[in-house]
């Protein structure tokens, strides 16, 4: 028994001392190849970083001519560079990158079994703004890995090919699409050329889509969409939809919005609807909306009320004159009726006053950063 | 030959700068984060400092509210690097002291220019 013992305790023993000798082995391998990569990496880093502080105009051959096992040790350095850079400077390092093949591997890689390098291969490619890409960056928006899909279509923003909308758009009507914020930032990435395709899409049977694309059209400003915005404001059967229709209308800005948007205000609406479309109105910025919105603060309905007092301040001097004239009148009645007046304060009134309260509030923050 | 303190705790955009800088023929003192800055000011006022926005133990706004508060004459401009560009962040800036924002990602050539012109504006 006590032999068996011993014996166990020998294994244990023998099986503790081969883990850590095995953990001190695999430490001390990483950090030789650490210390060997940062080595390799250190020449190439410096010629890089002088290369990229000169705008790029001196020593890209020099980068070029870098051995592969250096530049490989480099290449992470030179890519995080790539995103904090703009103008001759983010020019020059793309054109060091395709000089030395990088683009060309990286479209290889985008099939790659490891989901890691595909993943990698498609962030190589937007940085690298490679146009030739945009198909295969489009077929890695079907990938069954949901990382891939989201650094794809990351890669097609930056890229900004219109060519991609509508590849786009289809891959949010799939199942654990990728998120609708980072959907619709991507598509106003691809510019005015796009606005055909998002415009067609207000068709779309997905109600998320629609939603989407209305987002992507306020985001880009596409103003020759506004008509087409207008309808799905009026007819869309899907509540969120109609909500999506009236904010980006307001961001649009345009005139010719305030008709609709008006009319999604009227009592027959859901609150949610009319209270988007009375802030929509404010992002108008129309005085010709003072009207409208002074009527809606009494509104039974609380965020109806509340955001018609605070587009009221946003439009500015005519709002506020608005909102002044409504809390003066409410003064002059409380004094006409005496004490019980005061105690019964309107509604209007409040959210007059709440919203002039924040102007001056902002007002004073605006003195006080210009100083 | 003017000095600029670099706050910047990306070791990158610190040697990029700090090498453009120096080309354009500035004395360039550089650290990794706003406790660094706030030392090296009371031991050496530089004549203008350049301060990352987002930064581990103390962001930017909080460097610049602390030199704006006492190490640092008034007239010193401090201009913020930063990647967020919304009005409401700028005015965030300026509300904390700063004069000027270079939004990243930026161009070393006008990073430059901008340097050289607020130089310019306190010279005269």
């Amino acid at each position: 028994m006590l032999a068996l013992f011993t014996a166990l305790i020998a294994i244990l023993a023998v099986v503790v001392a081969v883990t850590a000798a095995g953990i001190i082995v695999v430490r001390v391998t990483r950090r030789v190849r650490e210390a060997k990569r940062t080595r390799l990496a250190a020449a190439p880093r410096k010629a890089l970083l002088a290369f990229v502080a000169d705008n790029g105009e001196e020593g890209g051959d020099d980068l070029v001519a870098i051995p592969d096992d250096a530049w490989r040790a480099a290449e992470p350095h030179a890519l995080a560079l790539l995103g904090k850079l703009r103008g001759e400077a983010h020019l020059g390092l793309v054109s060091v990158f395709l000089r030395r093949g990088t683009a060309r591997a990286a479209l290889g890689q985008l099939r790659s079994r490891s989901p890691i390098k595909r993943a990698r291969a498609a962030q190589v490619l937007g940085d690298l703004e490679v146009r030739r890409a945009v198909p295969d960056l489009c077929q890695l928006l079907t990938d069954r890995r949901g990382e891939v899909r989201v650094v794809a279509v990351r890669a097609l923003g930056r890229i900004g090919d219109p060519a991609a909308a509508w590849r786009i758009i289809s891959s949010l009507d799939q199942p654990d699409p990728i998120p609708a914020l980072l959907a619709s930032h991507t598509l106003a990435q691809l510019g005015l050329g796009a606005e055909v395709t998002l415009s067609a899409a207000l068709d779309h049977p997905q109600a998320r889509v629609r939603a989407v694309c209305l987002d992507a059209l306020g985001l880009l400003g596409a103003t020759g969409s506004v008509d087409r915005v207008s309808r799905i404001l009026r007819e869309d059967t899907h509540l969120d939809v109609r909500v999506a229709a009236a904010v980006n209308l307001g961001k649009l800005g345009t005139r010719s919005a305030l008709e609709p948007l008006t009319h999604a205000l009227r009592e027959s609406r859901p609150t949610a609807l009319r209270a988007a479309a009375a802030r929509a109105l404010g992002d108008v910025g129309a005085p010709a909306a003072v009207p409208t919105l002074v009527n809606l603060l009494g509104d039974d309905a609380f965020q109806v009320a509340h955001e018609a007092a605070h587009a009221l301040r946003r439009i500015g001097p005519a709002g506020l004159e608005a909102l002044r004239d409504v809390v003066t009148a409410e003064q002059s009645r409380a004094e006409a009726g005496g004490a019980g007046a005061h105690a019964q304060r309107s509604t209007a009134a409040c959210h007059a006053e709440e919203a002039l309260a924040l102007a001056g509030v902002l007002s004073d923050e605006r003195v006080g950063a210009a100083r | 030959m003017s000095t600029i303190l670099l706050v910047e705790d990306d070791p990158d955009i610190r040697h990029l700068v700090s090498y453009r800088l120096g080309k354009g023929g500035l004395d360039v003192i550089a650290v990794p984060d706003g406790i660094s800055a706030l030392r090296e000011v009371r031991t050496r006022p530089p004549d203008l400092v350049l301060l990352d926005v987002r930064m581990p133990r103390m962001s930017g706004i909080e460097v610049c509210r602390e030199l704006r508060a006492g190490p640092l004459p008034a007239d010193v401009p401090i201009i913020m690097l930063t990647a967020r560009s919304r009005p409401q962040d700028l005015e965030q800036g300026y509300a904390a002291g700063a004069t000027d924002y270079v939004v990243k990602p930026f161009s070393p050539r006008e990073l430059l220019e901008r340097v050289e012109a607020a130089l310019a504006r306190v010279a005269r």
